[in-house]
């Protein structure tokens, strides 16, 4: 199957100014100023099908936002080739942007002072849906997402899940191909996230709708994608199943256990990752987990010794931690 | 004088303030001077028609406007931005903040910003003042000039007062942002000596927004037109406003820690 | 053409939807912007009274329909300014509405045209108020009524599409304010927003032809206050469309650099 995103050796360079702190440093500012090269995105390429969900992962300024910004035809590429559902992003063309729709947690486009059906019926006007489709898709989505008594109310009245649920609705009325989502559930409570995930995994299904998903909620992601993205500094650091990543990453274990009183320097058994009252827990590389469990037993007297895998989330920390160089 | 000494303190730190921000020094010169400009053009094109307007002549109005544009960059410096904050303080309920210092509340929120480069427009002001003096042949007496000041300080301590009756209310009702656009239209009024406009007209800009104080009246006393009546009317209505507008703000202030609490 | 027409509607309806929630916000708005021209209107019906009655063409009645249709015509001429230019770049809105397949410009035509529903609806009892006050003299005739009509609409988009193009330096520069407030000023002055541009002397009164400005002020006042002329009726009619028609092709080609731009440094 053709792939409905194809991005290659994408690149966006950005020049910054650079600034000094101080007021006279900021004054001679005004006359020269100097500027850097930053490279939010740095050569990545990736090829999605039709009908998958995947993650993009990656810490804050990763260029995770800016990737979906080229991908979605708002910034320009500085080089490499990016093309959905064969076109080219960048030339915006109307046809174009009626198959796509990037929702942003933080940013709203409903009408704050009015019910968010009145919202909706402007967005049918935008993308001229036939009233009929319109109403289907509406009352379809309203329907998956329990807010049948809410969309009468004023968006300003609603609570942030609830008017995220809203956006989303708003977002998809015209049933879009392709889904860019930029941290749909920031900031929502846990339910409201089970919720959206729910949705967005059915529109997935009802629709064969391909979904980028960005989030700091590893849950999300565990949830609704298979697959993973991984950029770090704007490189690409991995692309594959999720369950290959937590392999991949997951190269240490965590070991707890009661130093009984013993004190030793606990660094030369890993690293520590802390010590609490009589509790140390220390984070020791996977093909060394036996050895050093057995000279702790063995050398020091400690008690309850535990031997974990690290969560998702650490996994992820972890790799996120490593610095640029690993990357490059 | 911790009163002073606070306000003092609180001065220098919005003259601080701007300086971190010296290009908007620029824009106020500019903006200073096409208000300026389009003012003495608004002023010729009037007398280029006539030679007197309500019983002014030309050089008396630019006196007038002198004293329009100096009260108006008083009002911009220290008295509109101290109420704007604070009726944005209400609105988001921040106000605690300013309540748990150990000073007089009405003091404290009436001090706390300064706009220094609004000062342009009191020396702009000043020289068109100095300018349509210095035409007019007519020597200036002390009383002329005491009686000038006195009225300046009631004109501005009235326009604070009807701001912070207006600023007060934002206890109750909450949306009145748009009382500084009502407020910038209605001042502007006080270009033109409140005698040439209507009855009903002239009694809203004397009584419900005091532009007449403001403008009008220290502006007449520079002329030779003011009587003691007129100044002794000023000191008891500033006197009132006063009074009024402290009695509102404490009762808004005691039904806001009330809704809070 | 359907499409844009249901997009237009929708638009104007949700704009007008959202503009009614706030009726005294609204009417504050209003009367400090009526305060304007109330001021204007005494000081030169001043004038005329000392001048025995007339001034430059116009008497205390005359100046009074002058300024009264003056509040209409402000009203019609609120578009979107380019501190919200500023702003919507800042907040990145824009890039919300660069994601519709629609023209951003589009929005903002039907948007603030839906305001004006509301607008002018809040104006006609102040109106009333005001011609019961200052008796004004009015008589148009049927086709003088039609010409504005149609001229406040095309005033509108005249001045949506002068503030647009000003608007549109923010995707170079920031640091324009000094730039908008040299704009207001002249248009202040050459629109005949501050007097009836017959007052004005002769030499500004012909460098008035070139600018937009009066075009999306003065001259619809003048067609329903003034005694115009058949000719200068239609006459200005045609200067408004050439405006509308040169306006627009620049707006479209300056848009185009400008979106490049944005595109290339981040939305």
């Amino acid at each position: 199957m053709p792939s409905v995103i194809s991005i290659s050796k994408l690149a966006k360079h950005y020049q910054v100014p650079e600034r000094e702190a101080g007021l006279k440093a900021a004054a001679m500012g005004l006359i020269k100023r100097r500027y850097k090269n930053v490279k939010a995105v740095d050569e990545i390429s990736f090829d999605i099908q039709p009908g998958e969900v995947v993650g993009f992962l990656g810490p804050n300024g990763a260029g995770k936002t800016t990737t979906l910004k080229m991908l979605s035809g708002l910034l320009h590429p500085t080089s490499g080739s990016t093309s959905v559902l064969g076109y080219e992003p960048a030339k915006r063309s109307h046809d174009f942007l009626r198959q796509i729709t990037l929702v942003m947690g933080n940013r709203n486009q409903l009408s704050w002072d009015l019910p968010a059906l009145d919202s909706f019926d402007l967005q049918r006007a935008i993308y001229s849906i036939p009233r009929d489709d319109f109403k289907r898709t509406r009352d379809e989505f309203i329907e998956l997402l329990e807010v049948g008594d809410l969309v009468q109310k004023p968006v300003r009245n609603l609570s942030l899940g609830e008017r995220m649920k809203m956006e989303i609705i708003g977002a998809l009325l015209h049933k879009p191909k392709i889904l860019f989502l930029d941290e749909p559930t920031l900031g929502l409570d846990v339910t409201m996230q089970k919720r959206i995930r729910t949705f967005v995994a059915e529109y997935n299904k009802r629709y064969g709708a391909t979904v980028l998903l960005t989030s700091h909620y590893m849950a999300d992601v565990e949830a609704l994608c298979k697959r993973v993205v991984v950029i770090h500094h704007g490189k690409l650091l991995f692309d594959g199943d999720l369950s290959k990543l937590v392999e991949k990453f997951s190269a240490f274990k965590t070991v707890g256990f009661t130093a009984n009183g013993s004190s030793a320097d606990w660094s030369q058994y890993g690293d520590v990752v802390s010590v609490e009252g009589g509790r140390v827990t220390l984070r020791v590389p996977k093909e060394k987990t036996s050895a050093v469990t057995s000279r702790l037993l063995n050398e020091l007297a400690v008690d309850d010794l535990t031997v974990e895998t690290a969560p998702i989330e650490d996994v992820i920390e972890s790799v996120f931690s490593v610095g640029k160089d690993i990357v490059e | 004088m911790n009163g002073l000494r606070l306000a003092f303190n609180y001065l220098r730190i919005g003259i601080m303030n701007e300086f971190q921000y010296r290009a908007n020094l620029y824009i106020q010169i500019l903006q200073t001077f096409i208000a300026l400009g389009t003012g003495l053009i608004g002023l010729n094109l009037v007398f280029s028609q006539t030679s007197e307007l309500g019983g002014w002549n030309r050089t008396e109005l630019l006196a007038v406007m002198g004293v329009f544009i100096m009260m108006g960059g008083i009002i911009r410096a220290a008295i509109q931005p101290n109420m704007e904050r604070l009726m944005e303080e209400i609105r988001q309920g921040l106000l605690d903040f300013a309540l748990t210092k150990p000073a007089d509340a009405q003091l404290l929120i009436s001090i706390r910003e300064f706009r220094l480069w609004q000062l342009v427009d009191v020396i702009t002001g000043l020289v068109v003042l100095g300018v349509a003096l210095s035409q007019m042949n007519w020597l200036i007496g002390v009383w002329s000039v005491l009686a000038f000041f006195s009225a300046l300080v009631m004109g501005a301590v009235m326009i604070y007062c009807f701001w912070l009756i207006v600023t007060s209310t934002a206890f109750w009702f909450v949306r009145v942002h748009e009382i500084a656009n009502l407020f910038e239209g209605l001042y502007a009024a006080g270009r033109w000596p409140v005698g040439i406009y209507p009855t009903w007209l002239r009694m809203a800009l004397t009584f419900i927004i005091p532009v007449a104080f403001a403008v009008t009246v220290p502006a007449e006393a520079l002329t030779g037109r003011l009587s003691l009546q007129t100044w002794l009317g000023a000191l008891a209505l500033t006197i009132t406003l006063f009074i009024a507008s402290r009695a509102l703000l404490k009762f808004g202030l005691k039904s806001y820690s009330g809704a809070s609490a | 053409m359907k499409r844009y027409f249901d997009y237009y509607t929708s638009m104007m309806k949700l704009s007008v939807l959202e503009q009614w929630q706030y009726p005294v916000a609204n009417y504050f708005y209003m009367i400090g912007m009526i305060a304007e021209p109330v001021i204007y209107m005494v000081v030169w019906s001043a004038v005329a009274n000392q001048q025995g009655g007339m001034v430059g063409g116009y008497t205390p009645g005359t100046f009074a329909a002058y300024y009264i249709v003056w509040t209409l015509v402000r009203q019609m001429n609120i578009a979107f300014t380019p501190y919200g230019w500023e702003w919507r770049i800042r907040e990145g809105r824009l890039s919300t509405t660069l994601l519709r397949p629609i023209h951003p410009l589009h929005e903002d035509v039907a948007f603030f045209a839906g305001w004006k529903v509301v607008m002018i609806i809040l104006w006609i009892p102040l109106a009333f108020a005001l011609s019961l006050i200052f008796k004004p003299e009015l008589n148009p005739t049927l086709l003088e009524g039609m010409v504005f009509f149609v001229a406040i609409w095309m005033a509108y988009l005249i001045r949506t599409i002068t503030l647009s193009l000003l608007g549109m330096v923010t995707f170079w520069t920031t640091r324009v304010s000094a730039l908008f407030e040299l704009y207001f000023a002249a248009e202040l002055i050459l629109s005949g927003r501050l007097v009836p541009l017959s007052l004005m002397p002769t030499w500004v009164q012909e460098l008035a032809w070139f600018f937009p400005f009066r075009w999306a002020f003065g001259y619809p006042i003048e067609v329903l206050v003034g005694q115009m002329s058949m000719n200068e009726l239609f006459i200005g009619l045609g200067m408004q469309l050439a405006w509308i028609l040169f306006g627009g092709i620049v707006v479209n080609l300056i848009w185009k650099v400008a979106i490049r731009r944005f595109s290339a440094v981040g939305g």
